[in-house]
């Protein structure tokens, strides 16, 4: 794909990345799973903290994690949506990265 | 006796005995060492810095990948699929609750774990340091910067013991919480209980107070 530098782009070729810039800006959203170690105080708190959602929305999440299992927690492009599982990883959450339905 | 996380005009201050410190500070270490071999397991001595990376990285467009690369590099991840394997999840429970999967999906996890396990591990690394340096002095006094560093290293010592206590659902820790309300602790679990009550209840106490002084925002 990479070879053809210089050469006239096909027609397939543009549509496939076309293709490609769509499925790049598909949006994708960060989930975070309940467990029974993290505290809702701490859990509230890293959503209002790294998120930035209000005291209100950050207790609303953190209750559905609880009683429903899961919630989505921030919609974006791919790339964000990872970095942002990664930083729930790193404060000790479970969360997944999964495709916006 | 241990007096809890509240904010000071300093900082977030807590009174712990030094044993309390030392023995906090110890298990910091071990969280530390846990995730140094699976540093070593994982990366080998090849990937050991970043600089090879970096050069990797380099290498790759050199060898005709193309500007693509750069432009699209999560693409770029996925055609890689046959040429680079993804990374297993530790078998280990402890790593496996620190280092968790990002996708539900195995092989789409595996993939993102290689792409970003190396850097959690050096930002959980980072934390823990941090905090047993915070545990070195008496009182504990943390920043606005440290407290949520030292939060959450806490937790990673939390995730811990609770992984080695075999915590899965609400009712396990309700019981860990039981056994370490009685106090004489007789038994390795029992004394690991212990631990898991008293870092909860200074991480409870640390974030108490954070979020009474945090102001209100608005939704981004």
């Amino acid at each position: 794909m990479s070879s053809t530098a210089g050469s006239t782009l096909t027609r397939e070729e543009a549509d496939l990345s076309e293709q490609q810039r769509a499925a790049a800006n598909r949006p994708y959203q960060v989930v975070v799973w309940n467990d029974p170690v993290n505290l809702m105080s701490y859990v509230a708190w890293v959503f209002r903290s790294y998120f930035g959602h209000s005291k209100e929305k950050a207790k609303k999440l953190m209750l559905q994690v609880h009683h429903e299992g899961r919630a989505v927690v921030a919609t974006g492009p791919r790339e964000q949506a990872e970095r942002d599982v990664t930083a729930m990883h790193n404060y000790g959450l479970q969360a997944t990265v999964e495709e916006a339905e | 006796m241990a007096r809890a996380f509240r904010a000071t005009t300093r900082g977030y201050k807590a009174d712990l005995e030094t044993h309390e410190r030392r023995l906090i500070s110890q298990l910091c270490a071990d969280v530390i060492t846990l995730l140094q071999q699976r540093g070593k397991e994982v990366d080998g001595d090849t990937a050991a810095t970043d600089q090879q990376d970096e050069f990797d990285h380099f290498r790759r467009e050199l060898a005709g990948l193309g500007a693509q690369y750069l432009e699209n590099e999560q693409e770029q991840a996925e055609n890689d699929d046959d040429a680079q394997p993804g990374l297993e999840p530790p078998t280990d429970e402890v790593l496996a609750r620190l280092l968790p999967d990002a996708a539900e999906d195995a092989d789409e996890a595996a993939q993102l774990r290689r792409l970003s396990e190396s850097s959690l591990r050096e930002s959980k690394i980072s934390d823990l340091q941090t905090a047993r340096m915070a545990l070195e002095s008496d009182p504990v006094i943390l920043t606005e910067e440290q407290a949520p560093v030292f939060g959450r290293a806490i937790n990673d010592v939390r995730l811990t013991l609770a992984a080695r206590l075999g915590i899965e659902t609400e009712d396990d820790a309700e019981k860990v919480h039981n056994i370490a309300g009685q106090g004489k602790a007789a038994t390795t679990d029992e004394f690991m209980a212990e631990l898991y009550a008293f870092t909860t209840w200074l991480q409870e106490t640390l974030f108490s107070a954070m979020l009474d002084v945090m102001p209100e925002e608005q939704d981004r």
